[in-house]
């Protein structure tokens, strides 16, 4: 397996804050690994998340992804490595007011030259991926609905299928399943391993429960205050390094790594 | 039995109380502010109908005067120096000048709105868009009508180009502000998956709030429609309201004011019925 995405020494300082948001963080992710983000709030999970597809430019460091350097690439060399990569929101994102079948289109607008997607034409062949896509994540009879109608679930399932349709070869998920309940969560989580794991696409998400993290993952990276304190796979992580990643009050936490790694 | 000793201990209850007034307002700058200054205005009317010139006028014989003109006007309305077909084309003319100068104005507004909003645009362009429209809308549409009649003459162009320029103003600060209340992460969702700008503007910020602007925009119109009155007697822009002027000013035909005045009435009631019928549908 080659790495797909590595990040060498990336720190981030925010203007007019003291104090760094990330500071020398160093991992690499292969191609169709499931790698999951834990760590307390603050941390920098979100700010790390978005110095990879650069909505945050990075203060310094070095991202690789699919061997290009992104960190010194020109807008429209970011744009197309911005629609190989796949992103999904705590709080879906969706443009409320257009139906599901809108949004999942949306995916594609990167691509697409500018007064199309400005108009919102769309092919044939976009239609019928959309269409797939939609039908694999269970929301075929749901494609006409406008997206404020719909469940806490059922949007977030929009919100993949509008990364999906891009085809990415990565997917960023920023905690996709903060506000939902835990059925919904389950099932978004069982898509989002499901992609990994029959599509091949690498994905990285933001978690804050970490029961899930070691039950969905193939590598877990722990943050605290900016820096990587744990890297390795879900088998390997024992009670001091969740003391580590979350701080000493971690014992108090409700998990109990004994019948985590047992299930 | 029961519910009466009830009673009688409620009763007691309230009488045990000690009777103190209770304020509800407490002193402070504000109030104490807020009152001198209606105190204050209490006082200049009072004083401002002493002091106005009256010129012998009998106060009572010039109410009812004023009442018998009132009554001509509203309860005899007469059409005399034009026919219907006439009043009803002026009346077009009129909302033909109160639509064009809107969609000239909604177009235009809708470029300037999306510099002055400050999520899409930076917030340098933003601040200096919404400075000059703020100056712009501090000017009467009345007085840049005029302004602009100094280049092109009294008359339809100065009407059309005054009141773009001020819906202009109007619409840009409703847009913004509309544009603003999208939420930010859609924005970024759609930026993440490398859209452009104008792709973002399309299908995802115009979209959100197209129901406000076709609500403020017909909101606009109907001020646009009285502004156009205004300026059919004013700048001789033409339409019901010069009609109105000559009934008034040069023919003194009090009964043909309360004919064109009905008709005005009649549109604008009619333009609200729509307003309300089109904002049930959009939601
Ligand atoms: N735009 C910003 N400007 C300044 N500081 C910021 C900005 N965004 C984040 N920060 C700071 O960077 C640090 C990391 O924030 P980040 O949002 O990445 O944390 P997080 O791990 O995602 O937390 P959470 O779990 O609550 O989402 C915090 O101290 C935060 O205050
Ligand atoms: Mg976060």
């Amino acid at each position: 397996m080659t790495a797909l995405l590595e990040v060498q020494s990336l720190s981030k300082q925010f203007l007019g804050s003291e104090g760094k948001a990330l500071t020398d963080v160093n991992f690499s992710v292969s191609e169709g690994e499931f790698v999951s983000i834990i760590g307390p709030s603050g941390a920098g999970k979100s700010t790390l998340l978005r110095c990879i597809n650069r909505m945050i430019d990075a203060s310094s460091g070095e991202i690789t992804f699919d061997d290009r350097n992104v960190t010194k690439l020109k807008k429209k060399e970011l744009k197309m490595v911005r629609t190989k990569i796949g992103m999904i929101f705590q709080h879906y994102n969706l443009v409320d007011r257009l139906s599901v079948i809108e949004n999942t289109l949306h995916g594609n607008l990167g691509k697409k030259s500018a007064i199309a997607g400005v108009l919102g034409l769309y092919s044939q062949e976009e239609k019928e991926q959309a269409l797939r896509i939609l039908s694999v994540l269970g929301l075929e009879s749901l494609i006409y609905k406008r997206a404020d109608q719909l469940s806490g679930g059922q949007k977030q399932r929009v919100g993949i299928a509008r990364a999906l349709i891009q085809n990415p070869r990565m997917l960023l998920c920023d905690e996709p399943i903060a506000s939902l309940d835990p059925n919904s969560a389950k099932v978004i989580m069982d898509h989002l391993r499901d992609i990994s794991t029959s599509m091949g696409i690498t994905v990285l998400v933001n978690l804050h429960q970490v029961d899930v993290a070691l039950k969905y993952s193939d590598k877990i990276i722990g943050i605290n205050s900016g820096q990587v304190v744990f890297n390795g796979s879900p088998a390997a992580i024992t009670k001091e390094d969740i003391q580590r990643i979350y701080g000493s009050e971690a014992e108090d936490l409700i998990f109990d790594l004994g019948g985590i790694h047992a299930s | 039995m029961e519910a009466n000793g009830q009673v009688t201990t409620a009763g007691q209850l309230v009488k045990q109380r000690p009777r103190r007034q209770i304020r509800v307002k407490t002193w402070n700058r504000s109030t104490v502010v807020t009152r001198a200054t209606l105190l204050i205005l209490a006082g200049l009317t009072v004083y401002a109908f002493f002091s106005f010139d009256y010129k012998e006028i009998d106060f009572v014989q010039a109410m009812l005067a004023t009442f018998a003109n009132l009554k001509s006007m509203f309860l005899e309305p007469h059409l005399q120096r034009f026919t219907f077909g006439h009043a009803l084309y002026q009346v077009l003319v009129t909302l033909g000048l109160a639509f064009l100068t809107t969609l000239f104005g909604a177009v235009i507004a809708v470029f300037f709105g999306l510099l002055a909003a400050e999520n899409l645009s930076s917030k340098w362009v933003s601040s200096v868009v919404k400075g000059v429209v703020a100056f712009i809308r501090a000017v009467p549409t009345v007085l840049w009508v005029l302004i602009f009649a100094v280049a092109a003459g009294l008359g339809s162009v100065a009407a059309v180009i005054g009141m773009t320029f001020h819906s202009v103003s109007y619409l840009v600060k409703a847009y913004s502000e509309s544009f603003e209340e999208l939420d930010k992460g859609v924005i970024e969702a759609l930026k993440a998956s490398g859209a452009g700008w104008w792709q973002i503007i399309f299908q995802a910020v115009l979209p959100s709030s197209l129901t406000y602007m076709i609500s403020w925009t017909f909101l606009r119109f109907e001020i646009n429609f009285a502004v156009a009155v205004a300026m059919g007697a004013a700048a001789g822009a033409g339409g019901i309201g010069f009609d109105m002027f000559m009934a008034s000013n040069f023919y003194l035909d009090i009964r043909e004011i309360g004919a064109i005045t009905y008709f005005i009435l009649a549109v604008a009631i009619l333009l609200e019925i729509t307003a309300a019928k089109l904002k049930k549908r959009l939601t």
